[in-house]
């Protein structure tokens, strides 16, 4: 496993034991990593973030849940700074990232959906020229361990990028974000196109990712993989968290409950 | 390292693991390297042709027997115009205007033997020289290495996570701008080469020099601009190439090419031939010498010889007819001058309406900077005429004035046995006469010439600029 070297972030209390806890809308919490408060956000006339509201603490994964448009990827960019809400608060480690993106981002880490790497470099040559950007450079040996762990063969480690799978590109896309060791880790469909196996270790990775107290917030539409890293699953619809459910006891989450409700609510929207 | 730096290294990087790209960069090293040695050696060559002509000529006229003086005026004299040292570099318009002339008397000849005329038609289509290659090729090689700097990252979806990792929008800009700049000082580095062959020789200015040298790094600064800027304003590379190629045939290639053509619509110049008529038809009006009733000359006549306080000329302490040649020479010289003076108008406004047009295309205000600065400009053709014609008429009216001095007028209009050789003066007077020096442009009027074309490449690198500032502030802004 790669080596982590990041300040440890305080652990969040783990949440209270009842099973399938339903609650309207998170509450804000000021000492959140990542904080969104009552956004409203419209593209023209279209609105795509109505009231929206979630907080995720350091050493905590929020899955956030929802069917097609319903302001996921919106939500991703709001934090990211490439979109401004027209009304509430969105905070990153207390930075508006609309104000100041650039400040925003170095505390974020962020696996798109659809990991874009440069063809003409390869794996550790991809992870040395993105994190020497991101002002965190690494020796080889690091990146080599931080592929190992994301589970990237060796043979490919020197091999440009334009014969890989899309698998091979998320997991030097995952070294990268392991290695920077920020706070906040954004996904967006992280296990989208991964193989079983691949997806059960991306998990594994996830949750150590998260012992070492970073605040992940993943998209996803994969409920499974979202009840198995995730202390919260919010759904969103209609651009707000209608229900949001706390991992309780060793079974977690109740899985079928949730695919039943969640299934109906995306075949509702 | 900054993550300017990184950046440009990176793209510098994905350069070099392009064969095609290293390939062209490579042949356009060598293009222009090979167009610096074939210049150089052409003008060389040309320099030391024109110098052995003069030679020749200036002892073929030295060398004409004791004789008439007025036949020394009708055996005329070639001059052929020099050609200064950053004519190597950029020969301008000397291949197409002819440069040499024929001086006699009477007429006021144009220039000859342009290159074009003389070689093959292949030199119409533009002789390979490092202004051409640095004008009209450099630019397609930025445009070809470049087009995909920001498109292909936005193609690709790199640009965000570019972003994500902390490059700042103006860092990614300024990255690839330092990258393909990078390529831009290399193409440039053979002409720089050219220019240290010339830095040595004789009337090489350090003014013009360096005035060439910042057009040309602002021209192609300029197109390192235009190229990034395209390809942050198109989300797909092949809009950016195809929008680029679009940019290059109509500012490098259309507009140098239609410019003139429109300059010459709007201020049409007369033909040899109309010219020619017109001087006729004005000289007949003026007067003619040998007619004693022509009104001008019997006015002429009887001033002369009021001056002198005599009747008849043959009385006169001056041969009459060498009074006559000075003035009909007078006469018509003032006739040519204005012939002359209306061509350089029409010239001269079609050259300002070619400027006008290199607003809206770089490559006519770098061509118009690049001439000026090397004299090879029409402005410098027309120094070469203006001193010509003016040496011209001191030769042809101190062989006059020989004429009108050393030869009596009885002799000269005698048409007994001896009188041929008693109409003939030494050989020693040709000899004496002065030889025609060509006086270049001073290195302060050739960088003043060469300020307007370098007035509105600044004014595009600031628009560019600007347009770029404006660009970087939306670049990876879109949904």
């Amino acid at each position: 496993m790669v080596a982590i070297r990041a300040a440890r972030m305080p652990r969040p209390p783990r949440f209270g034991a009842t099973p399938l806890m339903m609650q309207e809308t998170a509450m804000p919490n000021p000492n959140s990593e990542i904080l969104i408060d009552a956004v409203q956000l419209s593209y023209g006339s279209h609105h795509v973030l109505n009231g929206l509201s979630l907080n995720v603490a350091g050493g905590e994964v929020y899955a956030l849940l929802g069917g097609n448009g319903a302001g996921k990827s919106t939500t991703l960019s709001a934090l990211l700074g490439f979109v401004r809400a027209d009304a509430g608060r969105v905070a990153v480690g207390g930075i508006d990232p609309a104000r100041d993106p650039d400040g925003a981002r170095r505390r974020i880490a962020y696996l798109p959906e659809n990991v874009a790497l440069y063809e003409h470099l390869s794996a550790v040559e991809n992870a040395d020229y993105l994190l020497a950007l991101s002002g965190t450079p690494r020796a080889r040996a690091a990146i080599v361990e931080a592929l190992a762990a994301a589970g990237l063969q060796e043979r490919a480690y020197d091999q440009r990028l334009a014969g890989f799978s899309k698998g091979m590109r998320q997991k030097v896309a995952i070294a990268v974000a392991l290695l920077r060791e920020v706070p906040v880790l954004l996904l967006d469909e992280p296990t989208s196109g991964l193989d079983p196996r691949a997806t059960s270790d991306f998990n594994t990775l996830l949750h150590a990712v998260r012992d070492r107290g970073t605040a992940v917030l993943m998209v996803t539409h994969d409920l499974l993989s979202a009840a198995d890293v995730a202390d919260r699953i919010g759904f969103l619809e209609g651009g707000r968290i209608v229900e949001e459910v706390t991992a309780e006891g060793p079974a977690r989450f109740d899985v079928r409950g949730l695919r039943d409700r969640f299934a109906g609510r995306a075949l509702a929207a | 390292m900054s993550a300017v730096s990184l950046i440009a290294r990176d793209e510098l990087r994905l350069m070099r693991r392009n064969r095609v790209a290293v390939t062209a960069v490579v042949l356009l090293v060598i293009l222009t390297l090979v167009a610096v040695v074939t210049s150089w050696t052409h003008q060389q060559g040309i320099a030391a042709a024109r110098a052995q002509h003069q030679a020749h000529a200036d002892h073929a006229f030295e060398a004409q027997p004791d004789r008439h003086p007025h036949r020394v005026v009708h055996y005329g004299h070639f001059i052929f115009r020099p050609l200064g040292p950053l004519a190597a570099f950029d020969p301008g318009v000397d291949a197409f205007t002819g440069n040499s002339m024929f001086l006699e008397g009477h007429r006021q000849n144009t220039a000859n033997f342009g290159d074009v005329r003389q070689s093959s038609p292949l030199i119409r289509f533009g002789q390979l020289t490092p202004a051409f290659v640095l004008q009209a090729v450099a630019p397609l090689l930025l445009i070809f290495l470049g087009y995909g700097a920001v498109a292909r990252e936005t193609e690709r979806g790199t640009l965000r996570p570019l972003m994500l990792q902390g490059a700042s929008a103006r860092a990614i800009v300024l990255g690839k701008l330092l990258a393909l700049g990078s390529v831009a000082l290399l193409i440039a580095v053979p002409a720089m080469i050219g220019f240290a062959l010339i830095a040595g020789q004789a009337g090489a200015y350090a003014g013009p020099m360096a005035t060439i040298v910042l057009a040309y790094a602002a021209y192609l600064a300029l197109w390192v601009g235009i190229v990034t800027l395209v390809s942050m304003l198109v989300r797909r590379r092949r809009d950016a190439l195809l929008a680029l190629l679009a940019v290059w045939a109509v500012t490098v290639v259309l507009l140098p090419r239609v410019a003139p053509e429109i300059a010459n619509r709007a201020y049409p110049l007369a033909n040899r031939l109309q010219t020619d008529v017109a001087i006729a038809r004005d000289l007949r009006r003026l007067g003619d010498s040998h007619n004693p009733d022509d009104p001008h000359f019997a006015e002429f006549k009887k001033a002369t010889l009021a001056r002198y306080g005599v009747t008849r000329v043959e009385d006169l302490p001056v041969n009459y007819k060498g009074l006559l040649a000075l003035e009909g020479e007078a006469l018509t010289s003032r006739l040519f001058d204005h012939y002359a003076a209306r061509d350089f108008a029409a010239q001269a406004a079609q050259n300002a309406l070619v400027g006008a047009i290199g607003l809206v295309s770089p490559a006519i205000a770098l061509r118009q900077t690049s001439m000026a600065a090397a004299g090879t400009d029409f402005e410098g053709h027309r120094r070469f005429l203006e001193q010509a014609e003016a040496y011209r008429y001191d030769l042809i009216q101190r062989l006059n004035r020989l004429q009108a001095e050393a030869v009596t007028y009885a002799d000269d209009t005698a048409e007994d046995a001896g009188a041929d050789k008693r109409k003939r003066i030494t050989a020693d007077h040709w000899r004496k006469l002065p030889e025609f020096g060509f006086r270049a442009a001073g290195p302060d009027a050739l960088v003043r010439a060469s300020l307007p074309g370098l007035a509105v490449l600044s004014g595009w690198l600031v628009v560019i600029g600007a347009a770029l500032v404006l660009a970087t502030r939306r670049l990876g802004a879109r949904r």
